[in-house]
């Protein structure tokens, strides 16, 4: 297996997880806003992984955005950062939602 | 192309808002439309009076209660520079900067979201540079600004390098910020030994000087004395970031 094969495999790996874990929040019911903190402080982006770090900071600065639109930001590829968004989504710091078709995400409004 | 630079340290006294107000004055001669924020909401400096004031504050902004625009302060006439030049001020009631000690990170959160916009939206209506004058140290204050900026300067005093590379990589370069320093009151004695080296371009060594440190802000050296060796090294300090 080359590695553009196993990159792809990973990315589609990640993107079931993904899709898995969001599944299992909306079925079960699992709110964590007792747990988790509401929007984003600088501090807490700050201690953020590397990666993680990047994507928000590129959505704070960016506004509400694809995970397409943040990919061209970090030079990252789109189902990379969509994994990512997906990361900080359960964590309670991003907002997703539908429009149409597209998917996007913004850093999780407090109050 | 339009750029913001938010000036801090990682110790008060460092000259921080001498610089800003200078440099902004710099970029005003040179016909950039500049907008020069005081943005130490906990040490408002109101820039010495240098520049005209009016009763609106940028705390007001913060909260969400007023546009950015309705708290700048045209001061172009006054300034006489080819370009625009408009001022915001942290306000310095102590009743406001006690509240804003109390804010929690929600409200920071919030914060941040909003000093980005306003950043945005003054490059929209025209500015060519937003010049942010932060708090000292690592706070929310400081380092919100820190984060909204496109380029950061992190001004010290000779002899305190230590706390300056804790600054750079602590929160600049996880912030993946552009990031120059400057040496403000130098004696004539390096700060870093060579295995102290940090990793940004330290832009201007500015020799320690009677009359500086007389004036401090009260004095705006660039427009004053342009020939004076201060406003030299804010002139050059300018050209070399854009």
């Amino acid at each position: 297996m080359d590695n553009k094969e196993q990159t792809d495999k990973i990315l589609f790996l990640l993107k079931s997880i993904d899709e898995k874990l969001d599944k299992l929040l909306r079925m079960k019911h699992i709110y964590m806003a007792d747990e988790v903190p509401e929007g984003l402080d600088v501090m807490t982006l700050l201690s953020l992984p590397d990666h993680l770090r990047t994507t928000a900071t590129a959505l704070i600065e960016n506004g509400v955005s694809t995970a397409e639109d943040l990919a061209k930001i970090t030079s990252k590829k789109r189902a990379v950062e969509s994994s990512y968004l997906n990361q900080l989504v359960r964590m309670g710091h991003v907002r997703k939602f539908r429009k149409g078709k597209k998917v996007f995400f913004e850093i999780q409004s407090s109050l | 192309m339009s750029f913001s630079i938010s000036i801090h340290s990682s110790k008060g006294g460092t000259g921080k808002t001498c610089i800003a107000q200078n440099l902004a004055y710099a970029y005003a001669m040179d016909g950039k439309n500049v907008c020069l924020l005081d943005l130490d909401l906990k040490s408002p400096s109101l820039f010495s009076g240098l520049f005209p004031v009016k009763d609106c504050w940028l705390n007001s902004v913060l909260e969400g209660r007023q546009e950015i625009d309705d708290v700048l302060v045209d001061a172009t006439r006054e300034m006489g520079t080819k370009g625009r030049v408009c001022v915001g001020y942290s306000n310095p009631d102590i009743a406001e900067i006690r509240e804003i000690s109390l804010k929690d990170r929600r409200w920071q959160s919030q914060a941040l979201q909003k000093l980005i916009d306003c950043k945005k939206k003054l490059f929209s209506s025209g500015f060519d540079v937003v010049i942010m004058d932060s708090s000292p140290g690592v706070d929310y204050t400081s380092v919100n600004v820190v984060a909204c900026s496109e380029y950061v300067i992190t001004v010290f005093k000779s002899g305190e390098s230590r706390g300056v590379q804790l600054v750079i990589n602590g929160i600049y370069k996880p912030l993946e910020k552009r990031c120059f320093a400057i040496e403000n009151m130098n004696n004539g004695v390096s700060s870093f030994s060579f295995e102290d080296q940090i990793p940004v371009p330290v832009l201007a060594r500015i020799p320690c000087m009677c009359d500086v440190s007389k004036y401090g802000t009260k004095k705006l050296f660039t427009c004053e004395d342009p020939a004076h060796p201060f406003s030299k090294a804010i002139f050059n300090l300018k050209d070399q970031i854009c």
